[in-house]
């Protein structure tokens, strides 16, 4: 036991060991957020969610995942295989990387890079790539559609998302998540989400946006072109895709909360939990994702033209507006 | 732009159409029954029956168009509304099992699928039509006609050689 | 109309018309531009029943719009000719399988136009209480049916909730929770349990208080709903009644054409009620006047449950239903257009010929005038408008 301990101080060994149990920290959040939301839509509804498989349903994750198993990948005849097949993993990797980089609690790092918002952004931008490979690899029209919308609004998207960091890097003035987390302060009135509120909002909706969630589910598009760009996926390598998008959901709620509502922070200090502030930041993630899942059961999609201009002519202008606000305040102040 | 419906009286307007339709065409038979203008017209003379409906009389909505197969020829009625109780019926009979007639969808644009069904289920052939083809069975290799008399239904017939 | 101070301050999407976003053919053919040529459906999960759209696009934009039907074609007119009278009303309730009650009763009204048989008042208030509350069953899922295309998952969940309510009082009543076969010819199979009265009054009282929560106030207020459907499948009164189309999808142009009004057939003219119409011609207004009409049947479920009268349920036919030579016409208004039947009858057992003019075959006609120069993500919300069944246009 005591050598085990030892050895997580040696360098490459720690980080092999905590990145193996991010991923698998990821894979398992995968699978249960399928059954969040399937339970969330569920009492959305007015319905009870999946509550045969286990108790309450506990075991449904389970269950769906030894049938995604046991499915067969079909993929279409005249199809450009490598591409097809290469999608889902490229689509899974990035959302898998960016855990890297997300403090869990003081000193829980996987790897506390200097320039982790750098490098957030720039892995995050690799998604769009993905969806491009599923919708050209599947040659056909519905694909090429869905990916054709997917790469425009990933990409457009990223602008506001970057933009409505910058607020939160002039404050901290340091690149690093870690940094971020302790200059937000220890009350919940002292986090960046109050003096960054419109920031807020913009990465949020751009995080949606990124994420590809109603209301900008408009590649996946499931009334018109029926799946988009994984239209043609099933069986294992649909389930990957699934798990790729539910992972960047959880990613983007985690570096949400970690850059603008005080990651592992409690909201006042007497909560404080030492080294078991995970669970803090665990709930807030909770609470974040929730808001997404509540969001997508209660409003429509959006066109790709008005999804354009939202991203476009209102998140952006708001953004540039309040940079130049915080600048100035930070001049005053 | 508003449409501006008929107004007035039901009788007198129903009048006025028997009136105006028959003064400009010689019909066969034309009557009031039971709140119902009753035209029976020779197929030539349908078409231009029908235009005098829309663009004089103002009659705005064709409401369908049967065709009834009595074995030796074919009878269509054309369903006339005018939104506001009246109602013209024109009737007309097509001879012989190969029935052609003018088309109306240039007058009521909303004949055009009518016609077509028409087409797919009688093989009543509308000249002039823009678009005449099938609507409800295969548009190719299937030469028969579903609602004729002569085709029998599946339990008395199989289907080999039907497609 | 609901809410008009709303829609005067809201400009909404597309403000110019959509026409003007598609490419002339000349600037098509001097750069070598191409439309892809794409079929959706007939296997789509969100089609309103088996349809093919045959579509040009160029990007996004629809150029050309080509519904093929026949999917679900079952020769109902051929399968008529072969069956008694009273064995055809069980093939119309299989047309338009969301208004079973407005098929039947439409069929009925053309058989008895042939026999000239007098049908008790008790029996017309039955007939026309089940086809408002068959209103309400087909309104709300339509409503849903409309969210649903535009993305929101939750609405038609509420309105499926309604519907089941409403098919558990039909099940009490007729037995049957979709194909009834209740309304017959002179009258209906057989009179209303006692209890039904009162469990109706509280199923309309205790939607009459939810119903503004559940289907206005968390549809018509929603930015991105008003985004998605205003000035999308705009018509002209002139388009509307040129293309034939009838029902709420004429009413919201602002052609007051209502068949219980202005060909009143049953009881209607007893009733009180209004017609309800809205001047925009897009798919928000269509919306309104689906919403509106859904709070008139309930009006006029009430006063039909207050002026109910005592008496038989079914009028003389006599043993056979054996009609002499002639034709019989009967036209009601469906939750989708106006529905007419005309029954050709030879002096026999069995019909002559059964023509059925269908509001959803007609109404589709709309499809390829309307939809070219939208985007590919506003053909769902135009079908909203339109708001077809396959069992209606496929017959």
């Amino acid at each position: 036991m005591q050598t085990f301990l030892n050895l997580l101080e040696v360098e490459p060994i720690r980080l092999l060991i905590s990145f193996g149990a991010v991923l698998f920290l990821v894979l398992n959040l995968a699978a249960v957020l399928t059954m969040a939301e399937r339970k969330v839509s569920g009492y959305i509804h007015l319905r009870y969610g999946p509550n045969r498989v286990g108790p309450r349903g506990l075991l449904q994750p389970a269950a769906d995942v030894f049938k995604l198993f046991s499915k067969e990948n079909v993929s279409p005849g005249r199809s450009d295989l490598w591409v097809f097949l290469g999608a889902p993993i490229a689509m899974f990797i990035p959302a898998a990387l960016v855990w890297v980089v997300v403090p869990f609690a003081p000193d829980a790092v996987v790897a506390d890079l200097n320039v982790a918002i750098l490098f957030f952004v720039a892995i995050t931008s690799i998604g769009a790539l993905g969806v491009v490979m599923a919708g050209y690899g599947s040659r056909s029209a519905f694909s090429l559609l869905g990916a054709l919308r997917g790469a425009a609004q990933m990409i457009s998207y990223e602008v506001p998302l970057i933009l409505s960091l910058l607020g939160v890097v002039m404050l901290t003035g340091s690149l690093s998540l870690v940094d971020v987390v302790q200059a937000q302060g220890d009350t919940i009135w002292t986090w960046y989400f109050l003096p960054q509120l419109p920031m807020f909002i913009t990465f949020y909706i751009a995080g949606l946006a990124e994420v590809k969630r109603v209301p900008f589910d408009l590649p996946e598009g499931e009334s018109e072109i029926v799946g988009g760009f994984m239209v043609e996926y099933s069986g294992m390598t649909w389930a990957l895709i699934q798990a790729a998008e539910f992972a960047s959901m959880a990613v983007i709620s985690a570096v949400t909360v970690t850059l603008f509502v005080g990651g592992w922070q409690p909201p006042l200090p007497f909560l404080d939990l030492g080294p078991f502030n995970w669970v803090w930041f665990g709930i807030k993630t909770a609470l974040i994702m929730f808001t997404f899942q509540w969001i997508r059961w209660s409003v429509p999609r959006l066109r790709m033209d008005q999804l354009m201009d939202l991203g476009w002519k209102v998140l952006v202008p708001v953004t540039l507006i309040w940079l130049f606000v915080t600048a100035g305040a930070m001049l005053v102040f | 732009m508003a449409l501006t419906l008929p107004e007035g009286d039901l009788q007198t307007r129903l009048e006025r159409y028997l009136e105006g339709l028959g003064n400009r065409h010689g019909l066969e038979e034309s009557e009031i029954v039971d709140g119902v203008v009753r035209i029976v017209a020779k197929k030539v003379d349908v078409p231009a029956v029908l235009a005098t409906a829309r663009e004089t009389l103002g009659i705005p909505h064709l409401s369908f168009i049967t065709v009834v197969d009595r074995q030796g020829y074919f009878e269509l009625t054309y369903e006339l509304i005018d939104f506001r109780g009246a109602t013209v019926r024109v009737k007309t009979s097509i001879e012989g099992d190969e029935p052609v007639i003018g088309m109306v969808t240039g007058i009521y644009p909303t004949a055009n699928w009518h016609e077509r069904e028409a087409y797919d289920m009688f093989g009543v052939a509308f000249a002039g039509h823009p678009d005449l083809r099938r609507t409800y069975m295969w548009q190719d290799h299937f030469d028969h006609h579903p609602l004729l008399k002569s085709f029998e239904i599946s339990t008395k017939r199989t289907f080999e050689g039907l497609r | 109309m609901l809410g008009e101070e709303r829609r005067a301050e809201h400009e909404g999407a597309l403000t110019e018309p959509p026409s003007s976003r598609l490419v002339s053919p000349d600037i098509r053919d001097e750069f070598g531009l191409e439309t892809i040529d794409m079929s959706m459906g007939p296997q789509h999960p969100a089609m309103h029943g088996l349809l093919r759209l045959i579509l040009a696009l160029d990007g996004e934009t629809v150029v050309r719009c080509d519904p093929v039907m026949g999917y679900l074609h079952r020769c109902h007119e051929k399968i008529a000719e072969n069956r008694m009278y009273p064995a055809v009303i069980p093939l119309t309730d299989r047309l338009d399988y969301f208004a079973n009650m407005h098929n039947e009763h439409g069929y009925c009204l053309a058989v008895e136009d042939l026999l000239d048989v007098e049908i008790p008042p008790r029996a017309e208030y039955i007939r026309v209480l089940m086809c408002e509350l068959m209103r309400l069953a087909s309104h709300i899922p339509s409503i849903g049916f409309l969210m649903l295309e535009l993305g929101a998952f939750t609405p038609i969940l509420y309105a499926f909730r309604e519907r089941e309510r409403i098919q558990s009082i039909f099940e009490a009543v007729t037995g049957a929770r979709m194909m009834f076969h209740y309304i017959r010819i002179g009258g209906v199979k057989a009179d209303l349990p006692p209890d039904i009265p009162q469990k109706i009054w509280e199923y309309i009282e205790s939607l009459e208080a939810h119903f503004q929560r559940d289907f206005v106030d968390l549809i018509q207020g929603n930015e991105i709903f008003i985004s998605r459907t205003r000035n999308v499948g705009k018509m002209t009164q002139e388009q509307a009644v040129e293309m034939g189309v009838t029902g709420p999808a004429l009413r919201c142009t602002g052609v007051d054409f209502d068949i219980r009004l202005d060909y009143p057939y049953s009881i209607y003219p007893e009733l009180q009620f209004e017609v309800v119409t809205d001047t925009a011609g897009d798919v928000e207004a269509s919306y309104r006047v689906r919403i509106a009409e859904c709070l008139q049947s309930i009006s006029l479920i009430k006063q039909c449950l207050e002026k109910m009268p005592e008496g038989e349920v079914m009028g003389d036919t006599g043993r056979r239903i054996r009609p002499d030579e002639g034709e019989g016409f009967g036209r009601v208004e469906s939750p989708r257009g106006e529905y007419a039947v005309h029954v050709v009858s030879d002096g026999s057992d069995t019909p002559y010929r059964v023509h059925y003019r269908d509001p959803s075959f007609c109404n589709m006609q709309l499809l390829q005038e309307i939809v070219p120069g939208h985007y590919l993500p506003d053909i769902m919300p135009i079908m909203g408008l339109v708001d077809p069944v396959s069992g209606g246009w496929d017959k």
